[in-house]
């Protein structure tokens, strides 16, 4: 791969976010002429501002940054277990997170505590954590990338289904709310929550991208990475650590979202061309936004007004780029 | 001469403190190849993966030019030393190119961009391995032996002193198998590079290496070059095929029919390059068999078999035989398996019979064909029955295992017997050492190492040359397990083998030979620890103290009594002792044991100075009643500048 390709990749995702970001908060389900738009974004006020700044713009930009997320969250975990087809939904994590975030939510809605954004990313680590827990527990006793995927979608399971008991537990009029988000959702986001998630998000990024060499190393084997001097130990907790944190995040204000993490590494990889963390880090980042920008505006405008789960538009998306990247490994691991 | 780069001391390596092979002494020098051979499972990579620091060393260390390589910092380490193991890497889009690069992470910045001199090492290590044609290509879509050659690049793109490699040409074609070990030849040759690695492949670990180490059971079984090495019954041996599978001529394994029938004890050693059966001793016989009654009589069935772990480690499982209960008693016999050593008490019944008693205690009491010791100096006092205390020991745990498995609290007596015993004592040295009536129940190790005269000397040339081969030029000599208890008690050996500065070898009663190969090897210091009844013979100029060769104990303890002024009562007491020990008491009671151990030290020196006049040799003699009974000038000497330099 030449510099060149590089430079067109990376000047394709940088071209299409700005180009999503202004479809998001152009379309929707109350229609608003350009102009107006236009207005509202250099400072106007009024109704349609009211929505396009109040509403679809942090909900794009939260799109944009938990997307990214989720994409980082996917290439750290596919490179942790050397999996291609792990992810931070399918293998149970984001799942852990709901849980724990449901658990809080439920218990503060009940006392009538308004839950603060900080609480929530902490029970979503937390839940995080245990199910990244319990993986890492399995892949100590198995070998074997299905084994690993199976015990994952398990422990989704079983976290959705008490998530689900305590969800029919709630009052009532919390119900509606929290069956939205349980089911995975963008909306609902205020500028205060695109802070708090920029706030965890980017900074973990930045760490991310530094240890980029090391997960070079580590891409070819554990055995290569000790030999070439790596600190083993203290990198695997990083990656645990820094996977976990963004799923997390991700959780905490989204909700559960599906095969983001799973798809995005792999279309961004044949993308560039490349596997090269330093490459693949920030590529990965942007392509998980720029995915869930465009799922995003599917699930609000394919039914408009009535509005999709986000994880039903990015299943039919990355869905099928799972299924192709199992049929390419079982075919001799070939690429075009 | 060049120095070594890379050292094991002692070092036992295995997982979650499981050794899997155990006190690896190795010195790899520069410009030197260094091959493990052995078959799977042997420990090989275990080593291997232990000097590469993936896995933490159970006791014992690894030093890389002189230095602890636990305390070397990964990067500085990762400069000098590269390895390559078995793992099958897929690394997904990744070039060739990008993978020889990834071999030079120790010395690119944070972000691990390489800079242009980095790049240049890179393209050169390609060309030097012949893969530049491959470096644009995914490395995926390479052949194994393409992908071998390119990962061979990335370790040698680090620029290690030292390359560590497992199995590096396994499951290459041919052509590849000898790419890869000509470029390793080339480079330790040109470039003073030192390897080791594991190889399977004996024709071309023959070829290729400098020092080879062949590992089985365990340990280090062999260490030289390879044509030292690689003879056909000793391969053989460590494979563990029919004797004639390897053939030396074509350097090929054949495989031939599996053994017939495998043996009730399938344990071997490797004593010069035959390949001898162990067996077990009377004492671990008349344990089972004790353990096997008291089952009966506590638990009320017999044990289908019985097992007992042996003072060396070694398990023993028998079925029982002659078994016989009735109220308030259970006898059985277990019969004796010397393995390839005969002798009289092969295949004998060693019995014993178990009974309650009130006493509360497990008493031992040795029955018909059971000596008796009529003489003092022995193991046991004068009037016990000559079970030894090591037997007794065995006995007692085995006993008191059972009656915890019963949940007994009440005492047990223990009869052991051998009904033909007495008419075999007569063919053993007891009725010489006033054991009257039967055989001795002995062994310390509870096991028996078969040994012929050639294959212990063979022996302790080998273990001798093993020793000066990792650079020692001291050396203790000791003739058996008494002699290492001693000096282990004594803090001069050690059997966790991590603190052992000089090595130990046994020398059984061969110390003659044992000198002059030692001698001949260049060895400068030599301390011969042992007992008293071995080494009082050296007096006399008897270098080869096994009692079938010569005697002459108390005869020396005699004369020299005599010259230390002794009379002729005492020396008729003397002359009619068992044992050396015993002189030792006559004479600590006649007050003259100083003089006479000086004036016998004298003529030890004597002796050991005409044996072998270019070495510095020292004797120090014990006594298991007293300890140390006496030592030669140069032993003192000896001791106070070993301390000096080990410390």
């Amino acid at each position: 791969m030449s510099r060149k390709h590089f430079g067109a990749a990376f000047g394709l995702l940088l071209f299409l976010i700005p180009v999503f970001l202004l479809l998001n908060v152009c379309s929707g389900s109350v229609h608003i002429p350009m102009a107006e738009i236009r207005q509202a974004l250099m400072g106007a006020s009024g109704t349609s501002a009211d929505i396009v700044r109040g509403i679809r713009l942090p909900r794009a930009l939260a799109a944009l940054l938990l997307g990214g997320a989720l994409g980082l969250s996917g290439y750290l975990l596919q490179s942790f277990f050397h999996n291609p087809i792990a992810g931070p939904f399918i293998l149970g994590i984001s799942s852990g997170a709901k849980l724990f975030v449901a658990l809080v939510l439920v218990s503060a809605l009940s006392l009538s505590l308004p839950p603060a954004s900080w609480t929530l990313i902490g029970a979503a680590f937390a839940g995080a954590l245990l199910s990244m827990g319990f993986i890492l527990l399995m892949a100590r006793f198995v070998n074997g990338m299905s084994v690993l995927i199976i015990g994952g979608v398990m422990i989704g399971y079983i976290c959705s289904a008490i998530t689900d008991l305590v969800v029919t537990f709630a009052a009532d009029a919390d119900i509606v709310n929290l069956h939205n988000w349980s089911r995975g959702s963008f909306s609902g986001i205020t500028w205060q929550n695109v802070a708090v998630m920029a706030c965890v998000i980017l900074p973990v990024l930045a760490v991310t991208f530094l240890i980029s060499k090391p997960l070079s190393a580590y891409l070819l084997g554990e055995s290569h990475a000790a030999g070439v001097g790596v600190n083993l130990r203290l990198f695997r907790i990083l990656l645990v650590l820094l996977s976990s944190l963004l799923a997390a995040c991700v959780t905490a204000f989204a909700g559960p979202v599906s095969f983001v993490g799973v798809a995005v590494p792999h279309l961004v990889k044949r993308l560039l061309r490349t596997n090269q963390p330093l490459a693949m880090i920030p590529a990965c980042f942007f392509g998980g936004g720029l995915f869930c920008l465009a799922s995003d505006l599917l699930a609000r405008t394919l039914f408009a007004p009535s509005e999709l789960a986000i994880s039903a538009v990015t299943a039919v998306l990355g869905g099928p780029v799972v299924i192709a990247v199992l049929l390419r490994r079982k075919g001799g691991g070939r690429y075009a | 001469m060049p120095e070594p780069v890379l050292r094991t001391v002692s070092l036992d390596a295995g997982y979650r403190q499981k050794i899997v092979i155990g006190g690896v002494s190795l010195t790899l020098e520069t410009g030197k190849i260094m091959t493990l051979i052995g078959p799977n499972g042997a420990g090989k990579s275990t080593i291997l993966r232990t000097i590469a620091q993936e896995l933490a060393p159970i006791s014992g260390a690894a030093f890389l030019d002189g230095e602890d390589l636990r305390r070397i910092p990964r990067d500085r380490r990762a400069k000098s030393m590269a390895s390559l193991f078995t793992d099958s890497i897929r690394p997904e889009l990744m070039t060739c190119r990008e993978v020889v690069q990834a071999g030079r992470y120790p010395y690119t910045g944070h972000l691990g961009i390489p800079s242009e001199g980095d790049l240049r090492i890179v393209e050169e290590t390609l060309t030097l391995v012949g893969a530049e044609g491959l470096a644009d290509s995914y490395f995926d879509i390479c052949s194994d032996g393409q992908k071998q050659l390119v990962r061979l690049a990335g370790v040698l793109a680090q620029k290690p002193r030292i390359l560590v490699l497992d199995e590096p040409v396994s499951y290459l074609d041919i052509r590849y198998k000898l790419e890869v070990l000509t470029i390793l030849k080339k480079l330790v040759r040109e470039e003073g590079l030192a390897v080791i690695m594991s190889l399977h492949e004996l024709d071309l670990a023959k070829r290729v290496s400098d020092l080879a180490v062949c590992i089985g059971d365990g340990k280090i079984q062999r260490i030289g070059t390879p044509e030292e090495c690689f003879d056909k019954a000793f391969l053989s041996g460590l494979f563990r095929m029919r004797r004639d599978a390897y053939d030396p001529c074509f350097d090929s394994l054949e495989y031939g029919p599996a053994e017939a029938e495998s043996p009730v004890f399938p344990h071997y050693i490797n004593a010069g390059g035959k390949r001898l059966r162990l067996g077990y001793t009377t004492g671990s016989c008349a344990a089972l068999a004790a353990a096997g009654a008291a089952r009966r009589l506590l638990l009320g069935t017999w044990p289908e078999s019985v097992r007992l772990v042996t003072p060396a480690g070694i398990p023993v499982e028998v079925s029982l035989e002659g078994t016989e209960a009735g109220e308030g008693y259970a006898l059985c016999g277990v019969r004796k398996d010397g393995g390839d050593d005969i002798d009289v008490t092969d295949g004998a019944l060693i019995f014993a019979r178990v009974e309650p008693n009130e006493s509360g205690k497990i008493l031992i009491e040795g029955g018909e064909g059971i000596g008796r010791v009529t003489r003092p100096g022995l193991d046991r006092p004068v009037g016990d029955a000559a079970i030894n205390t090591v037997p007794r020991r065995m006995i007692e745990e085995a006993v008191g295992q059972a009656a915890l498995l019963a949940g007994y609290e009440g005492g047990l007596t223990v009869t052991v017997f051998v009904p033909e015993g007495e008419k075999l004592a007569e063919k053993t040295f007891n009725p010489q050492l006033g054991i009257e009536g039967g055989i001795s129940i002995l062994g310390t190790s509870g096991i028996v190492e078969p040994m012929s005269t050639q294959a212990l000397v063979d022996t302790i040339h080998l273990s001798l040359r093993q020793a000066a081969a990792e650079g020692n030029s001291r050396v203790i000599l000791t003739p058996g397990n008494l002699g290492m208890e001693f000096l282990t008690e004594h803090g001069l050996a050690s059997r966790d083998a991590g603190s052992r500065q000089i090595p130990v070898v046994k020398c059984s009663n061969f110390i003659g030979e044992a000198l002059d190969e030692a001698a001949f090897l260049g060895f400068k210091e030599v301390l011969l620890a042992g007992h008293i009844g071995k080494l009082v013979k050296l007096a006399g100029g008897i270098m080869n103290t096994h009692s079938r060769w010569a005697d002459c104990r108390t005869e020396l303890f005699t004369a020299h009594a005599a010259l230390a002024g002794a009379d002729t009562a005492l020396c008729r007491k003397l002359k009619d002792a068992a044992t050396s020990e015993a002189c030792l008491e006559i004479l600590r009671e006649a007050g003259l044991d100083g003089p006479v151990m000086e004036s016998l030290l004298a003529d030890i020196r004597k002796h050991l100075r005409r044996r072998a006049p270019s070495l510095i040799t020292g004797a120090l003699l014990f006594s298991s009643r007293t300890g140390a009974a006496g030592m030669t000038k140069e032993a003192e000497e000896l001791l106070q500048k070993w301390k000096g330099s080990t410390e």
